[in-house]
């Protein structure tokens, strides 16, 4: 697997030397020195969302920091969560004067440092709440939900739970949106080739030219199955099928699709998926707000997609719509 | 009774973080077997940082603790650092109430103080009793200080014994509970870590 780098030690920093560099309305800093927040912070008195998580799955997470998303992300290794004290760098850069909220994914080594994290900061007075992105079907069942990791359906929590602590909600009010954001949205990928991890000398998985794995997550987590590339409209039918078993979506609900790309498959690809994704909700009575196709959570050059669905009612909706920019997604 | 000082705080942490440089090679060998074979030079780090954190300078035992928590924080990536960190963290909360309520800490404060820490590792590292991890010679430290003297010789002793007895037992967590006949017959890393370092 060919990459783009220079010395596989200084991958991380070097992608956040040329990320603040490109985009100056991000700030590397904190005492971990693996902390991005926003160089103009939220007002005083607004509720901060600190977010974080490994590298290697860009625009997530840091690319989703600025007014309107989260306030400030830590920055794990590739594929590793990040340290407790870039948590707390984090949770600090968040603080406006009146809480924050920790909205990541469900990930073990992410909970651990968060955990921590919030616990220093609560020496320091700063009240925090935690919500955890749990969209992928595929990681457990559904008796088990609370148990799925977090995954491409994070991006949605960000944008409801940052407009809801631009609209001036205090924690518990954004705490609890977020969580029902999260209630509201699921997904699932299948990947069609794996990606390597700069100091490795493998690839993360090994799986058949003409194989696809449904289900795997975003570091190469074992899915669900492994069967035959199929056409794009079966794979679409497949993750459509997957979500609507577990969402349950009526006629004349309203959803809102992101088709996501892992890495190293072509929009025109994704383009293909959401056509019949499209075909999909038109037929079962569902109407949409605009989509989103393209790649916002990546694994390096893993390729294959994800499909995420949230069912909205009027509020997630307002949410969605409200203004927001960041490097990657900018709404009004 | 005399009061715990900070400067009492961080002459044990001093002598944790020489245990851990005199340590290293052994413990990474240990963790070698079934991990990535960093937890020496992991704990090595950890406990230099806290050393050098100044947590004599402190005015309270919690300041202290918090000193050292901070520390650790900083240097730690892996589960096992972090719960080191979690350690002097609850080891703080624990201290602050005790301050808040009008007094300093006293060695008979230790053996609950002790417990609140093996409470908090347990919630935060997700192991239970049994598992064969660090936490079960925290129990047995906790056991053995709330049973009779609080001395490190004590807690040294109980974390020995505690060794032996997990020695010929699976480890049940982690990694290492993919492997259990791997993991019969060898030490856990953590578990091994505190009977080195407190000795």
């Amino acid at each position: 697997m060919k990459k783009l780098i220079n010395a596989p030690a200084d991958y991380v920093n070097e992608i956040l030397d040329g990320l603040t560099s490109a985009h100056p309305g991000l700030v590397l800093g904190g005492e971990s020195g693996r902390c991005i927040s926003r160089r103009e912070p939220a007002l005083q008195g607004r509720v901060g969302i600190a977010t974080g998580g490994g590298s290697g799955h860009l625009p997530l997470f840091t690319g989703y920091v600025g007014p309107g998303f989260a306030d400030a992300c830590a920055i794990g290794n590739v594929f590793e969560g990040p340290n407790a004290q870039s948590c707390l760098d984090a949770i600090r850069a968040a603080y406006h004067g009146t809480g924050v909220l920790c909205l990541y994914g469900n990930y073990g080594g992410d909970r651990m440092n968060f955990d921590l994290a919030i616990e220093m900061a609560g020496m320091d007075d700063i009240a925090c709440e935690t919500v955890l992105g749990t969209d992928d079907v595929a990681s457990a069942g559904a008796d088990e939900a609370a148990k799925r990791r977090g995954v491409a359906g994070i991006v949605l929590l960000y944008k409801a739970a940052g407009a809801a602590a631009a609209e001036g909600r205090d924690l518990a009010a954004v705490a609890a949106l977020a969580q029902k954001a999260n209630g509201a949205t699921r997904s699932i990928g299948v990947a069609l080739a794996p990606c390597r991890v700069p100091t490795a000398s493998a690839p993360n998985f090994d799986i058949g030219e003409d194989e696809m794995e449904f289900g795997m997550g975003i570091h190469g987590e074992p899915g669900i199955w492994r069967a035959p590339i199929a056409p794009a409209d079966k794979v679409a039918d497949e993750m459509v099928d997957r979500l609507f078993a577990d969402l349950k979506p009526g006629r004349g609900d309203r959803v809102m699709p992101l088709v996501n790309g892992l890495g190293a498959t072509p929009l025109e690809e994704l383009f293909i998926l959401w056509r019949r994704v499209e075909r999909r909700l038109k037929d079962a009575g569902i109407s949409h707000a605009a989509p989103l196709v393209g790649n916002f959570v990546t694994s390096m050059e893993m390729a294959g997609a994800s499909l995420s669905l949230m069912v909205l009612d009027g509020e997630l909706e307002a949410l969605i719509s409200a203004p927001a920019s960041c490097p990657f997604w900018r709404v009004g | 009774m005399m009061a715990i000082t900070a400067s009492d705080v961080a002459a044990f942490v001093a002598c944790l973080s020489a245990g851990a440089a005199r340590e290293e090679q052994t413990l990474n060998a240990a963790d070698a077997r079934l991990g990535d074979g960093d937890t020496g030079s992991m704990l090595r780090r950890v406990f230099a940082a806290m050393a050098t954190a100044n947590a004599a300078g402190a005015a309270t035992v919690s300041e202290a603790g918090k000193r050292l928590a901070a520390a650790a924080m900083k240097e730690t990536g892996s589960s096992l650092g972090t719960l080191v960190a979690t350690g002097a963290m609850t080891f703080a909360r624990e201290a602050r109430e005790i301050e808040g309520a009008g007094r300093d800490p006293e060695p008979a404060d230790l053996p609950r103080i002790v417990a609140a820490m093996r409470d908090a590792i347990s919630m935060r590292g997700k192991a239970e009793t049994g598992d064969k991890t660090i936490l079960d010679s925290l129990y047995a430290i906790a056991a053995a200080l709330g049973g009779g003297e609080v001395s490190r010789e004590v807690a040294a002793q109980a974390a020995q014994q505690a060794l032996a007895a997990f020695r010929d037992r699976p480890c049940r967590i982690g990694r290492a509970r993919m492997f259990p006949e791997r993991s019969i017959g060898a030490d856990d890393p953590g578990m091994l870590a505190a009977a080195l370092l407190l000795a």
